[in-house]
C-alpha cells in the first residue's frame, strides 16, 4: 500500500484536471439526456473551470491552518461525492451545482496532494510529479473523456473516478510526515502566471474547438474523435524528452512552446479538407507546445516561493480562470460564425440540388425532405442523410443521390470549418500574446542589467 | 554542445516545423476549404435536363428564367430560388422579374435553336389535356408539317408566360397536381390563342 500512495495521490491530481476539459466531447450527449440548452450545457464546462480557478488561492491560504493529511482526504472525499452526484444528476442545473462542488473538492484535494507528495518523494520531484500529472490530465482528459462516452455513456465519465478518489482518500491519511506550513514569504509570480492564463486560454481552442469541429462540424463519433485529439497528450509526453535532448535555457524553451501551440492553431484553421489526418501535425504541434510550456511554467511560477501550495494556488487559478476566459471570448465568436455560416451553406446546397443530374421531378423531391429536416435541425450542423433515406427515387437514379449526398455533406463540412477559422486564430493570437510576455520577460531583466 | 547553438536549436526547429506545417496545409488547399461560392446569374450558363420532351424543356425553361429574373433583382439564384421557396406574398417587382426571365429563356432557346419543335410536344400534351377523345384522335391524325406550321413553339411558350399566374403559381408550389393544372390551363389558352391569331392572319 505504501508503494501505491503517491501514484495514487497523482493519479488524483491527473483525474481532477482532466476535469477540466473530460466533458467536452460528452456536451452534445448531455445535451440531448438532460434536454439543455447550447448555453446551460456550456456551464458544465465553465462552471468548473470557474470555480476552480477562482477558489484555488482562497483553497491554499484557508489550507495553511489545516493539516495536508485531511485537507486532501477532504478534497479527494468530495470531489469522489460530487463526481457520482454528477453521474446521477437528473437535470442540467443539479449536473452545473454537482460540477461546483467537484470543483471545490478538487481545489481542496490539489492542494492537499501537492504538499503530500512533497512529503512522500522531497520537494523536486513531489512538485515535478504534481505538475507533471497535471499536464497528463489537462491533455488526456478530451481522449478519456471521449471514449468513455462512446464505449458506455456521459455518465460513464464521472463513475471511473469514484474509485480512484476512494482508494486516494485513505492514502492521503496514510502520508505519515508533512513538512511545516511555511510562513508567507514570496509575493506571486505574475509573469510565469500570467503567461500560463493565456496560454490556457489559447489551449481552450485546441482541446475544446477541435472536438466540437470533429464531432459537430464533421460528424465524427466522440471515440473517433477521442483518438484524432490523442495526439496531443501524446505530443506533449514526446515534448520533454525532445527539450532535454536538445538542453535549451528554460525561458526559450517557453517560448517556442508558444509559438508551436500558435502555429498549430493556425494550422488548424486552415485545413485543406475535412479528412482528420490534416489535423495530426497541427495538433503535433499544439501538444509539443504544451508540452514545452505548461509544466515549465508551472514550475517557474512556484519555484523556490514559498508558501508552496498557495503559488501552486496560483498556478491553478491561472490555468483555469485561462480556460475560462478563452471560452468566454471564442464561444460567442463561433457560435456567430455558426450563424453566419447557414447562409452559405444554404446556398451552396441550392446550387447542388439545381444543378444536380436527376430529373426535375426529383430534385423537387430531394429539395423538399431536405427543407423538412432542415426546419428540424435548427440551431445545429445538420444530418442530411434521414432526407436522403426518406426519398423513393428510381434505381437509376441513386447513383447521382448518393452523389449528391455526398457533395452536400461536403459543403456543411466546409461551412463548419470555415466557421471555426476565427475562432482558432485568436487562440493562436491568444498564443502569441503569452509568447510577447515571455519576451518582454527575457528583455527587461538585460535592459536593467545594461542600465 | 555551445550555449548557442543550444539556445538557437529549438527555435529554429520550431520554426522550419511551424513553416512546413502550415506550408503543406496551404498548399494543399488550406484556406480555400469554404462553401461553393454562388456564380453571377447574368453570366449566361449552358444548363441541361435528365428530363425528356415537356418536363425537360420546362426544366431548361425555370433555371434560365431563375437566373434571368436573379440578374434583374441583382441577388443569386440560390437566393432568389430559397425565398421563391418559402412561400409568401411576393413583391410585384419578383413578379415582374420571372416573367420578363421567362421570356428571355423563351428567346434565348429559340435563338440557340433548342426549342423542339411544336409536333414533338403535341403528343405529350394531349396525353395530359382535358379534350374529347375523337378530338385528340384527329389531332394525333394530323402530319408533323401541318402541326409545325399552325404552331411555333416560341410563340405558345411565350403566351403560355405572359398567361401563367405567377403570384398564384409560386404560391401553390406545394401542390404538384394543383401546379399541373394551372400550366396545363394557361399551355391550352396558349395554344388556342396561337391558332386563332394563325388563322386571323390566314384571313
Amino acid at each position: 500500500m505504501r508503494r501505491a500512495v503517491a501514484p495514487l495521490l497523482a493519479v488524483t491530481v491527473a483525474l481532477v484536471l482532466a476535469d477540466s476539459a473530460v466533458v467536452t466531447l460528452a456536451l452534445p450527449d448531455i445535451l440531448v439526456h438532460l434536454d439543455a440548452t447550447v448555453g446551460q450545457v456550456a456551464w458544465v464546462l465553465i462552471s468548473f473551470n470557474l470555480v476552480l480557478g477562482l477558489g484555488a488561492v482562497p483553497t491554499a491560504m484557508a489550507a495553511a491552518r489545516a493539516r495536508p493529511q485531511v485537507l486532501g482526504a477532504v478534497g479527494i472525499a468530495v470531489f469522489a461525492a460530487a463526481s457520482a452526484w454528477c453521474a446521477v444528476a437528473g437535470s442540467i442545473d443539479v449536473l452545473i451545482a454537482a460540477r461546483c462542488i467537484q470543483a471545490v473538492g478538487g481545489a481542496l484535494a490539489l492542494v492537499g496532494c501537492l504538499e503530500l507528495l512533497v512529503a512522500k518523494w522531497g520537494e523536486r520531484r513531489g512538485v515535478a510529479a504534481w505538475v507533471t500529472a497535471g499536464v497528463i490530465g489537462t491533455a488526456a482528459g478530451p481522449v478519456a473523456g471521449g471514449l468513455l462516452t462512446q464505449a458506455i455513456s456521459w455518465q460513464a465519465i464521472f463513475v471511473v473516478q469514484v474509485p480512484f478518489a476512494v482508494l486516494a482518500v485513505p492514502a492521503a491519511l496514510a502520508v505519515a510526515a508533512v513538512p511545516e506550513q511555511e510562513p508567507d514569504r514570496h509575493r506571486p509570480a505574475l509573469r510565469p502566471n500570467l503567461t500560463l492564463a493565456l496560454l490556457s486560454a489559447a489551449l481552450t481552442a485546441a482541446l475544446f474547438l477541435l472536438v466540437l469541429l470533429l464531432v459537430q462540424g464533421w460528424r465524427h463519433s466522440p471515440a473517433t474523435a477521442a483518438l484524432t485529439v490523442s495526439v496531443v497528450p501524446i505530443a506533449a509526453l514526446a515534448a520533454g524528452p525532445l527539450a532535454r535532448l536538445l538542453r535549451t535555457p528554460p525561458q526559450v524553451e517557453v517560448g517556442v512552446g508558444c509559438f508551436l501551440v500558435a502555429g498549430g492553431l493556425v494550422a488548424l484553421a486552415i485545413p485543406p479538407s475535412s479528412h482528420l489526418a490534416w489535423t495530426v501535425a497541427p495538433q503535433a504541434l499544439v501538444g509539443l507546445g504544451l508540452g514545452l510550456t505548461v509544466d515549465r511554467l508551472t514550475a517557474q511560477a512556484m519555484e523556490l516561493r514559498l508558501p508552496r501550495a498557495r503559488h501552486a494556488g496560483w498556478t491553478i487559478g491561472a490555468r483555469h480562470v485561462g480556460v475560462v476566459v478563452g471560452l468566454a471570448i471564442l464561444t460567442p465568436v463561433f457560435t456567430a460564425d455558426l450563424q453566419d455560416a447557414q447562409e452559405p451553406a444554404e446556398q451552396a446546397i441550392t446550387a447542388l440540388v439545381i444543378d444536380a443530374p436527376l430529373r426535375a421531378e426529383d430534385k423537387i423531391a430531394v429539395a423538399r425532405a431536405l427543407g423538412d429536416e432542415l426546419a428540424d435541425q435548427q440551431g445545429q450542423v445538420p444530418d442530411l442523410h434521414p432526407a436522403f433515406a426518406s426519398l423513393d427515387l428510381a434505381a437509376s437514379e441513386q447513383p447521382a443521390a448518393e452523389q449528391l449526398e455526398r457533395d452536400l455533406d461536403e459543403q456543411l463540412e466546409r461551412a463548419a470549418t470555415r466557421a471555426f477559422r476565427d475562432s482558432f486564430l485568436i487562440g493562436a493570437g491568444l498564443a502569441l500574446l503569452a509568447l510577447l510576455t515571455v519576451v518582454l520577460g527575457a528583455v527587461r531583466p538585460r535592459s536593467r542589467e545594461t542600465a | 554542445m555551445s550555449a548557442a547553438a543550444r539556445a538557437l536549436g529549438l527555435p529554429v526547429a520550431a520554426a522550419v516545423l511551424v513553416a512546413g506545417v502550415i506550408g503543406v496545409q496551404l498548399a494543399g488547399g488550406g484556406g480555400s476549404f469554404e462553401p461553393l461560392r454562388t456564380v453571377d446569374p447574368c453570366v449566361e450558363r449552358t444548363v441541361t435536363s435528365r428530363s425528356d420532351g415537356i418536363e425537360g424543356l420546362t426544366e431548361r425553361l425555370v433555371l434560365l428564367g431563375v437566373d434571368g429574373a436573379a440578374c434583374r433583382l441583382s441577388v443569386s439564384r440560390e437566393a432568389l430560388t430559397l425565398e421563391l421557396g418559402q412561400g409568401g406574398e411576393r413583391s410585384d417587382a419578383e413578379i415582374e422579374a420571372l416573367r420578363d426571365g421567362l421570356r428571355d429563356a423563351v428567346r434565348r432557346l429559340d435563338e440557340e435553336g433548342t426549342l423542339p419543335p411544336a409536333s414533338e410536344l403535341v403528343g405529350e400534351a394531349l396525353d395530359s389535356a382535358d379534350l374529347n377523345r375523337f378530338l385528340k384522335a384527329a389531332i394525333r391524325a394530323l402530319p408533323d408539317s401541318v402541326v409545325n406550321a399552325a404552331l411555333k413553339t416560341d410563340d405558345v411558350l411565350l403566351r403560355t408566360v405572359d398567361d401563367l399566374d405567377l403570384r398564384e403559381l409560386l404560391g401553390n408550389l406545394e401542390d404538384q397536381g394543383d401546379l399541373n393544372a394551372q400550366l396545363e390551363t394557361a399551355v391550352t389558352q396558349a395554344v388556342k390563342d396561337s391558332l386563332a391569331d394563325r388563322v386571323r392572319d390566314l384571313v
